[in-house]
């Protein structure tokens, strides 16, 4: 098992900052998630790990190895390709062996692994079949099986369920997460679908703009963002804006809508700030203006202004009083909560809701 | 019966349409080929095998068709050395002035290896400019046989002429490899050549044989260059002199056969070793190429490499100038004199001034067949389902392997005392020719056209109540009108410097296009090899600009031209 550490990285594509200034340490052992919008520089850092880009500034260890200049054939990392990049003149097994005729592994040890590789990912039976042969699925085992074969020091997976139908992806979270549970390697898996990461990663780091913004546990993450952005782009938010008033206990934010009470607080903020409360839709209770208790904190009156109903969930959005539009989830839904058009209380809990630091929004 | 035919779209127009190309088809593809095989295989008593016999048997023939053959091989591997270098520095690096060394490359491909050869005569002959220059200098003290009794020369004018289509071909194969797929190897350790030998190469492989095939064909059958050289030992020279007396001497029919059969047995052949099919790319990666900043020594050595090798492909066509321009050029390095008088007289003279306009005519109408039935096939191709259209399809590309002599032979001898008679008047088997040689570049040009244009554009415009017909004339011909004037030009400048149909088919002066006139005046001592020299200029520049003007349109594209 070895441990990944980018060591102030920076790495330009043509004239912007692909990767900039990248500083993050990977557990050896971990299945670490590369985590952002498409062009965030998730797969330059990637690629940065195989070897196909060199970087500008900064190093790149492997296990205490600085790697920076080898050559992508020297590394010993196993990539699965977005596209899967199998060779369209070889069968799989051919596909799954290259990396071992590259490394002049014997013949009986190399049938051996190859078939266990196969066996691994569930492909043994396919061996003898070209890749345009299968189906995307299958393709997409067999880069896995290649990666692995090889034993390499990491596995680099580049959006690796990008290609394949819903169903599909979520059936191989779970066979790629027990693959690495049996395995035990360092997996560095690059994603923009926050489902995928909250749901496989020991670890995640989530970039913008070539950084990483925050690195954690995908609970860390959803509960205590430390950035409207990470809130934002992890399972999504509503951010209301106000200013900082007080730090005891609870947090007071004074906002148009009045005063917000919030529990949890980012460290980098301090009274006077100008501040967002992250509220998470599915924290927003709605009920009936009749007969609620009323005075309760962070309760406002809103106007029902549209409602999807998605089956396991229905989603609502608000306008309050200043205008502000709110977003509610109610979850297993049995009935309405009110119809558009109709007025409604919100009504949040200190405990969900956590106060950000307002950032540029050009930075 | 019913249920066969509802599969198909099979309104009037269609069919009419579709019987029309049939009947065009086996009138001036199947019959004539198959004129000369039942002539090949059969003489008065019945079936027989005495021609194929007597040229299996006869040391001459056999000495003919193996040193043909052998012409192929040698012209297709010098064009492979010489182009997959230049593919692979000019589609792995970037540097400043690529789209122009680009451009560069492709020049050769409009200078006609038989105009070349009348400069490369100059230059190479005994007392020819290098052997004069070398004599001056005292670098040798006898004058040095060049040419090799003519073999040499043919191959290196074909090489020189030929190796843009195999560059085409193979930068199309090597920018067509996803770079994620040599990455892979990377990243399972693969590097330098053994990364070339195991992936790269293989998935340009089929790339590579369809520009081979192309090349070996033209360099197997090439008829103008040996003429030129007055090189007589090809299967092409040998068929020529038979077409004029085909009745005292058949042999020629079954030459004719023999030359097929090769040609078909390498295409097989070269079909078999990449497996009968191209290897559909997996969708690109998002990670965009594999194109590397040159450094400046690569860079430096990139602009030599090409420089080197284009200044090297000019140099016949050099000597074609410079006699255009000789008023006097007799034992000194470079002409004594220069005049424009030659250029004048092209103008004045009959011979000349006839085949100009003869060209002029003949290639305007056999482009105006082309456009019309490439269109018509494209159309078919991609709209349509029509019955046999694998088999149309495989018809209209079928010119591309078929060699022009092949063509040209089939129709001298099958519509001989017919109303179409090419000893009475050649026009309309000489515009047939044309069209039918050229007919796969109109209707691949129209082909990519109609597919690079949406079904929906048509279909939004039907939605909304144009007529099948007025969205025909509405929306789909102005999309794709681009891709038909290519495509027309191609057609008409190839036209006018067509070689084995005109030498074969134009009997009589007064109906010599411009390449017949060429070849009848080099003959012709005086002023002769002048006149026809200023004659190959006009035709070069012709085709050159013709050739620019079609390459705006299919930029990238070019190399699909060219591959069989």
């Amino acid at each position: 098992m070895v441990s990944v550490k980018f060591e102030q990285v920076t790495k330009f594509l043509g004239q912007s900052r692909a990767v900039d200034r990248l500083t993050v340490e990977i557990k050896p052992g971990e299945l670490f998630f590369l985590l952002g919008p498409s062009g965030c520089g998730k797969t330059t850092a990637l690629r940065l790990v195989a070897g196909f880009y060199i970087p500008d500034e900064g190093k790149i260890f492997l296990e205490e190895r600085d790697q920076s200049r080898v050559p992508p054939h020297k590394r010993n990392t196993g990539m699965v390709f977005q596209n899967y990049a199998l060779w369209p003149h070889m069968d799989v097994w051919n596909n799954v062996a290259y990396g071992l005729k590259m490394r002049r592994v014997a013949d009986d040890e190399k049938k051996q692994r190859v078939a266990h590789a196969l066996e691994t990912v569930h492909m043994e039976k396919y061996a003898d079949r070209l890749p345009n042969q299968l189906s995307g699925g299958q393709q997409q085992r067999v880069a896995l099986a290649r990666a692995l074969v090889i034993e390499p020091d990491v596995i680099l997976l580049d959006e690796p369920l990008s290609n394949l139908d819903a169903k599909l992806r979520i059936e191989m979270r779970a066979q790629i997460k027990e693959i690495h549970r049996k395995i035990g390697r360092t997996m560095i898996y690059v994603t923009h679908d926050q489902a995928e990461a909250l749901s496989m990663a020991d670890r995640i780091a989530v970039m913008h703009r070539g950084r990483v913004i925050q690195v954690g546990t995908p609970r860390q993450l959803y509960t205590h963002a430390e950035s409207a952005f990470v809130a934002e782009f992890i399972g999504g938010t509503n951010l209301l804006p106000g200013i900082l008033d007080e730090r005891g206990e609870l947090l007071t934010v004074r906002t148009p809508l009045g005063v917000i009470r919030a529990s949890n607080g980012a460290t980098r903020i301090a009274c006077g700030d100008s501040v967002l409360c992250s509220v998470r839709p599915e924290s927003v209770r709605l009920q009936p203006l009749e007969g609620a208790a009323s005075a309760l904190l962070n309760q406002w009156t809103g106007e029902v202004q549209s409602i999807m109903y998605l089956g396991d969930s229905e989603q609502y959005t608000l306008r309050l009083a200043d205008g502000t539009l709110v977003r509610a989830v109610d979850y297993n839904p049995s009935a309405r909560r009110a119809e558009v058009g109709e007025r409604i209380f919100l009504q949040v809990d200190p405990r969900d809701v956590v106060v950000l630091p307002q950032e540029e929004r050009g930075d | 019966m019913t249920s066969w035919l509802k599969r198909y779209d099979l309104s009037p127009t269609t069919a009419g349409l579709l019987l029309f190309l049939w009947i065009f088809f086996i009138a001036f593809m199947l019959y004539p080929l198959g004129f000369v095989f039942s002539h090949a295989f059969f003489t008065a008593e019945g079936f027989s095998l005495v021609y194929f016999k007597l040229m299996m048997t006869s040391p001459n023939y056999t000495a003919i068709l193996a040193n043909s053959i052998n012409l192929g091989l040698t012209v297709t591997l010098f064009t492979t050395l010489l182009s997959l270098p230049l593919a692979f520095l000019l589609v792995r690096y970037d540097f400043p002035g690529k789209a122009l060394l680009n451009g560069l490359i492709l020049i050769p491909l409009v200078l006609p290896p038989f105009v070349g050869a009348i400069g490369m005569r100059q230059l190479l002959a005994r007392f020819g400019s290098v052997n004069l220059l070398l004599l001056q200098m005292g670098v040798i003290d006898q004058p040095l046989d060049w040419l090799g009794g003519g073999f040499a020369g043919v191959v290196v004018l074909e090489v020189l002429h030929l190796y843009p289509i195999m560059y085409l071909n193979l930068a199309a194969a090597l920018a067509n490899v996803d770079p994620s797929l040599e990455e892979a190897a990377r990243n399972m350790g693969a590097n330098g050549f053994k990364l070339f030998r195991t992936v790269t190469f293989p998935l340009i492989l089929p790339g590579y044989f369809a520009g081979a095939i192309i090349v070996f064909i033209w360099a197997f059958t090439d008829l103008g260059t040996p003429l030129v050289f007055e090189y007589r030992e090809l299967v092409a020279v040998q068929i020529f002199n038979m077409v004029t007396d085909l009745h005292q001497n058949p042999m020629g029919y079954a030459l004719v056969v023999a030359v097929i059969v090769i040609t078909l047995v390498f295409f097989y052949v070269s079909k078999r070793l990449i497996g009968g099919k191209g290897y559909a790319m997996l969708g690109r990666g998002h990670v965009g190429s594999v194109v590397r900043p040159a450094s400046a020594p690569l860079t430096l050595l990139i602009y030599a490499i090409v420089l080197g090798i284009s200044a090297i492909a000019l140099i016949p066509h050099l000597g074609v100038l410079l006699t255009s321009l000789t008023a006097r050029w007799f034992l000194t390095v470079l002409p004594a004199e220069y005049t424009f008088k030659f250029y004048q007289e092209i103008f004045v003279h009959d011979l000349t001034l006839l085949s100009i306009k003869n060209s002029l005519f003949l290639s305007s109408l056999s482009t105006v067949i082309d456009v019309v039935l490439g269109v018509a096939i494209a159309y078919l191709l991609t709209r349509k389902r029509v019955p046999g259209r694998d088999l149309l399809d495989t018809l209209a590309m079928l010119p591309l392997a078929l060699p022009g002599l092949v063509m040209a032979f089939g129709y001298v001898a099958a519509f001989s005392a017919t109303s179409l008679d090419a000893r009475i008047n050649p026009f309309p088997l000489l515009v047939i020719a044309y069209a039918v040689r050229r007919l796969p570049y109109m209707v691949r040009a129209a082909y990519a056209g109609f597919q690079q244009t949406s079904i929906a554009l048509e279909e939004a415009a039907m939605n909304l109540g144009a007529s099948p017909m007025k969205t025909l004339y509405q929306i789909t011909f102005p999309l794709v009108f681009a891709n038909l004037v290519a495509g027309a030009v191609l057609c008409f400048s190839f036209a006018m410097l067509e070689v084995s149909d005109s030498l074969i088919l134009a009997l009589k002066e007064q109906h010599y296009p411009i390449t017949k006139a060429i070849y009848a005046l080099l003959k012709r001592i005086a002023d002769g090899p002048y006149i026809a020299s200023a004659m190959g200029m006009l035709g070069l520049i012709l085709l050159a600009a013709s050739l620019f003007f079609a390459s705006r349109f299919f930029g990238r594209r070019m190399g699909e031209l060219f591959r069989a």
